[in-house]
């Protein structure tokens, strides 16, 4: 039944024969060896692999962050192909909102001026700006650290932060890379919580991870292995909730 | 680029980062500093030359005889030539459109005295006209007219020195002096600026001083103004004519520039004009040079600071800044710093100017300034300095590719 419901939901990411190489001086070094991948829209989906399994070029691609040298990428329809640097900005903005594993806060800006930067190159006024990121600095349960520096945030509330800011400018898909890989685990189970009511709420989300756990708190897990999806299977989801 | 979202970028970005800020900032407003110091200066010595020369009219025409150095005319070398009252009548008879005043020069010293005091001044006898051509200023009293002139009458008109050092705390309008034992009366009493020895002077009327001393004609030179509407050919082919004429009228090999000279302030001031014009251009290269330097730490400085930054232009492009937006703010970052801080080194420049240029009053150099025409100009100049310094760091800027700059795996 639940399987029935997915499946009538509309396609936001469908990757083909994804490859992509890299030059190492006389070498090429092959880290993408034809991905075929698909996610609906409201999933949560966790990509697993060992370092050099390919998982974070995957995700750079993903990003538009980086191009693959061969394949197709669709984002809700769009095809992502052959950008320019600002039309790939444009797309990034307009699509995708980012969450880093060192949070990537910018440091002389407050909470809730990292928040708005996002829409600050959506050139949305100043004042709504403002309101956006107030309101979602207190979906992250932040509101009274709007005007903190990152300096004086604990990492957990730094990474809120980067959530509150990669939802700020409401985004097709997050893309997660490792989002807890700095945290402690008590932290982390914080964050996931936050990801998965994120994803409750209808979002779709890609993390990254190589923690088991945080992969379990996803509802589909895709493993990678030497540039190659070797597993990709959906599970039952643990909620996080119960950890914190 | 107007918008108050960019400044704000701008103004936090600057704010956070201020020793930097400052440092970037310092060498071009140093620079600027120096260009307009440089300037004024030159501006200094030009109104140096400029206030010695005002001196005279700067219409002036000197016509010095002297002792011929050729033979001409049957005359044989070394002759003296002397000048006297129909060579005044004379010139002035030939060039009625040319001249605008004309006065003849007698050269003596005379020993002073008013009741203990004496004191040795060189007397210049001239004709009332002479006060134009000199630009005397006459403070008090008067300088002696054509009646005066015609009745040979023995007045005088001292120099500010002379009254000082004669008349003391007394009023010398009016009272009478002996020069050489002969009673003159002080009409008047002039001043000059910049010049004490010309304080030290007494002008008396020519045709007093031909009487006293043997009822001669002789006069040593003739000064002269050319109409005022004449420009520098103009003015070079009169004296040109000019002294075609005197030679030919002395005998004097039209080659020979001992026998008669004639001196045109038109064109000395000409020659100090490109002279000065010549340092304005040193001092606009020079200045130049250092404003590059200038640009060049600014580069520098910038360059550093978007390796520095590498990371915050990556979140700010996967966040979806455009490259034109990274571009833009870094250029009008280095635009603003940089026409800041210049500003900054020429309001420093000009406060330092007010202050101190009017104090500074030597022959060689009076009252360094700068005009508005400058100050614009070095706006101008501080803003394309401005947009040079930041294009090489903004194009750096652009390039930073996110991946690069937020893989920190």
């Amino acid at each position: 039944m639940d399987d029935i419901q997915i499946a009538n939901k509309p396609i936001m990411i469908e990757i083909k024969d994804l490859h992509k190489s890299y030059k190492m001086g006389s070498n090429s070094l092959h880290v993408l060896k034809g991905i075929n991948f698909t996610a609906e829209e409201g999933e949560l989906v966790a990509i697993m692999g060992s370092s050099g399994s390919g998982k974070s070029t995957l995700l750079n691609i993903l990003g538009m962050l980086d191009s693959a040298d061969t394949g197709e990428y669709n984002l809700d329809s769009v095809p992502i192909k052959d950008l320019n640097e600002t039309k790939a900005a444009q797309y990034r903005n307009k699509f995708l909102g980012f969450i880093f594993q060192s949070f990537n806060l910018i440091n002389y800006k407050s909470a809730v001026e990292n928040v708005a930067l996002p829409l600050y190159y959506q050139k949305v006024n100043r004042k709504q700006r403002q309101e956006k990121a107030l309101k979602y600095l207190e979906q992250v349960g932040l509101k009274e650290w709007a005007t903190h520096l990152p300096s004086e945030l604990s990492g957990g509330q730094k990474q809120r932060v980067a959530i509150a800011r990669a939802m700020a400018a409401e985004p097709k898909v997050l893309l997660a890379d490792e989002p807890t890989g700095a945290l402690d685990s008590k932290t982390s189970y914080e964050v996931m919580d936050l990801i998965q009511k994120i994803n409750d709420a209808g979002n779709t989300i890609l993390v990254v991870t190589h923690e088991e756990d945080i992969a379990q708190m996803c509802k589909r897990i895709v493993h990678l292995k030497d540039g190659v999806i070797v597993e990709d299977k959906k599970v039952k989801q643990v909620r996080a909730q119960q950890y914190v | 680029m107007f918008d108050r979202d960019t400044w704000q970028e701008i103004f936090s970005t600057l704010k956070k980062n201020k020793l930097r800020t400052f440092l970037t900032g310092f060498s071009v407003g140093w620079a600027i500093f120096i260009l307009v110091m440089l300037l004024a200066s030159v501006n200094g010595m030009q109104n140096g030359f400029t206030g010695q020369f005002n001196d005279d009219a700067t219409n002036s025409i000197f016509v010095r005889p002297g002792v011929t150095s050729k033979a001409y005319a049957g005359f044989e070398a070394g002759r003296r030539v002397q000048l006297d009252n129909d060579d005044y009548e004379y010139i002035k008879q030939s060039f009625p459109d040319d001249i605008e005043y004309i006065s003849g020069r007698y050269f003596t010293n005379t020993t002073a005295r008013y009741k203990s005091e004496t004191g040795s001044y060189s007397v210049q006898a001239v004709h009332p006209e002479f006060q134009i051509i000199e630009k005397t200023i006459v403070t008090d009293g008067r300088y002696f007219n054509e009646a005066d002139f015609t009745n040979k009458a023995k007045v005088a008109v001292i120099g500010r020195k002379v009254a000082e050092d004669l008349f003391k705390n007394e009023d010398p309008v009016g009272k009478f002096a002996e020069f050489n034992g002969l009673s003159f009366r002080v009409i008047g009493i002039f001043i000059d600026e910049g010049d004490d020895n010309a304080e030290r002077r007494i002008y008396a009327p020519l045709s007093t001083y031909q009487r006293i001393y043997g009822n001669t004609n002789n006069i040593n030179q003739l000064a002269l103004t050319y109409n005022p509407t004449y420009d520098l050919t103009k003015a070079l082919e009169f004296s040109g004519r000019l002294e075609d004429l005197m030679k030919r009228r002395h005998k004097v090999s039209p080659e020979d520039q001992s026998g008669i000279n004639i001196w045109n302030y038109a064109e000395a001031f000409d020659n100090i004009s490109s002279f000065t014009t010549v340092l304005d251009v040193i001092a606009i290269v020079v200045g130049f040079l250092i404003l590059i330097a200038g640009i060049v730490g600014i580069g520098n400085i910038m360059v550093f600071t978007i390796k520095e930054r590498t990371k915050e232009i990556g979140i700010r492009k996967a966040l979806g800044a455009k490259p034109k937006q990274i571009v833009n703010s870094v250029l009008l970052e280095a635009t603003f710093i940089t026409a800041l801080s210049g500003f900054v080194g020429l309001v420093f420049a000009w406060i330092i100017l007010s202050l101190v240029g009017p104090a500074i009053k030597t022959p060689a150099f009076s009252n360094p300034s700068v005009g508005l025409s400058t100050v614009i100009i070095a706006t101008i100049i501080l803003i394309v300095a401005g947009v040079l310094a930041g294009l090489i760091p903004a194009i750096n800027a652009a390039k930073v590719k996110p991946i690069v700059a937020l893989s920190d795996k």
